[in-house]
């Protein structure tokens, strides 16, 4: 009778162990990104002086203390660019939908300082909401956080003196301690982008 | 989130046989954002004829210049180009759809009434404009 004990004490601590086990292995599996790329290493910004869509100085620091959804283009393109901060835009408000209170902030850097001023910059960030921020400046500091960052462009000549400015059509992630941690390559989709974007801010 | 304002055009002009030869649907023009000097403009085309067409030109009397132009994504950069003509092959259809071929509206004046899409043959086609309600 004793060994009989000993025998389902025995099994009853099998039965819980196994239990203890599958209850671990059967949980959620940590949540990967869908599309994005995350960099092996965090790569840091370079100097650079800049201004924003108030015209006001930036430099590095304006990435400091939040997450920033980086897209690079020009107001006078009608089609990608529009198309783009909407699909940012709304990737934004479906996290918010979805309860979450930090959201990274939406930042387009001009690629044609040329016509982007920084009032004209400012009222095209403005269509797309409080959540975008704009920045423009001189070219050669432009260059420098572009170059930092592997994002092309360059102009192309259009029909008589018009041009457009063909340039990397990647959005960048990057932390509030201002450092580069992910890319999403094209075709840009919201659902992607309110999927990805918390699993890397640790929110999910 | 402010959506951008649209505009529907219908067709006005290739009416009038029972089955058209070429139809114009899903035509929108984006309302240009405040400030800005340009917008796109969308459409589909289909050429229900047995001779193959090609669009030359694009005019509006409300833009100072309209051009059709095609977003091309290679290799990770998005690039734009102007397109000569767009041919549409008896038979098919063409699309101006976001993130690929649009028409690039420059230089807008007072209210969008109309486009014209000019073809090869000479022959042209208006479509008007009705501006939908809405922000």
């Amino acid at each position: 009778m004793g060994s009989r004990k000993l025998l389902v004490a025995a099994v009853a601590v099998v039965a819980i162990a196994a239990g203890t086990w599958l209850s671990f292995n059967t949980s959620a599996p940590p949540a990967e990104p869908r599309v994005a790329t995350l960099l092996p290493a965090k790569v840091e910004l370079p100097e650079f002086a800049l201004l924003d869509h108030t015209g006001s100085p930036v430099d590095r620091s304006v990435f400091d203390g939040q997450w920033d959804l980086v897209f690079f283009g020009f107001t006078h393109c009608p089609d990608i660019c529009p198309l783009t901060l909407q699909v940012l835009a709304s990737a934004r408000s479906q996290m918010a939908d979805e309860g979450f209170e930090v959201l990274p902030r939406i930042v387009l850097v001009s690629v044609d300082p040329e016509r982007d001023a920084p009032e004209k910059l400012a009222r095209y960030v403005g269509y797309f909401g409080d959540g975008t921020f704009g920045i423009t400046g001189e070219l050669d500091e432009l260059r420098k956080l572009t170059g930092a960052l592997g994002i092309w462009f360059e102009k192309s000549a259009l029909d008589g003196d018009d041009y457009a400015v063909d340039h990397s059509a990647a959005v960048l992630l990057i932390d509030p301690e201002g450092s580069y941690r992910a890319v999403f390559s094209t075709p840009h989709e919201a659902e992607n982008f309110a999927h990805d974007v918390p699993i890397i801010m640790g929110l999910r | 989130m402010r959506l951008p304002v649209v505009v529907i055009l219908t067709l006005l002009a290739a009416c009038g046989s029972d089955a058209p030869p070429v139809v114009a649907t899903d035509v929108v023009v984006k309302r240009p954002m405040p400030g800005m000097q340009m917008s796109a403009g969308y459409l589909t085309l289909r050429n229900n004829s047995d001779t193959d067409i090609a669009i030359d030109r694009v005019t509006s009397p409300q833009f100072g210049k309209v051009e059709m132009h095609e977003t091309v994504i290679e290799d990770g950069v998005s690039r734009m180009r102007a397109l000569g003509e767009v041919s549409v092959p008896a038979g098919s259809a063409v699309e101006f759809k976001p993130g690929g071929k649009h028409l690039m509206l420059m230089r807008p004046g007072d209210d969008l009434d109309s486009v014209t899409l000019e073809f090869h043959s000479g022959e042209s086609m208006i479509l008007s404009v009705s501006v939908t309600a809405g922000d």
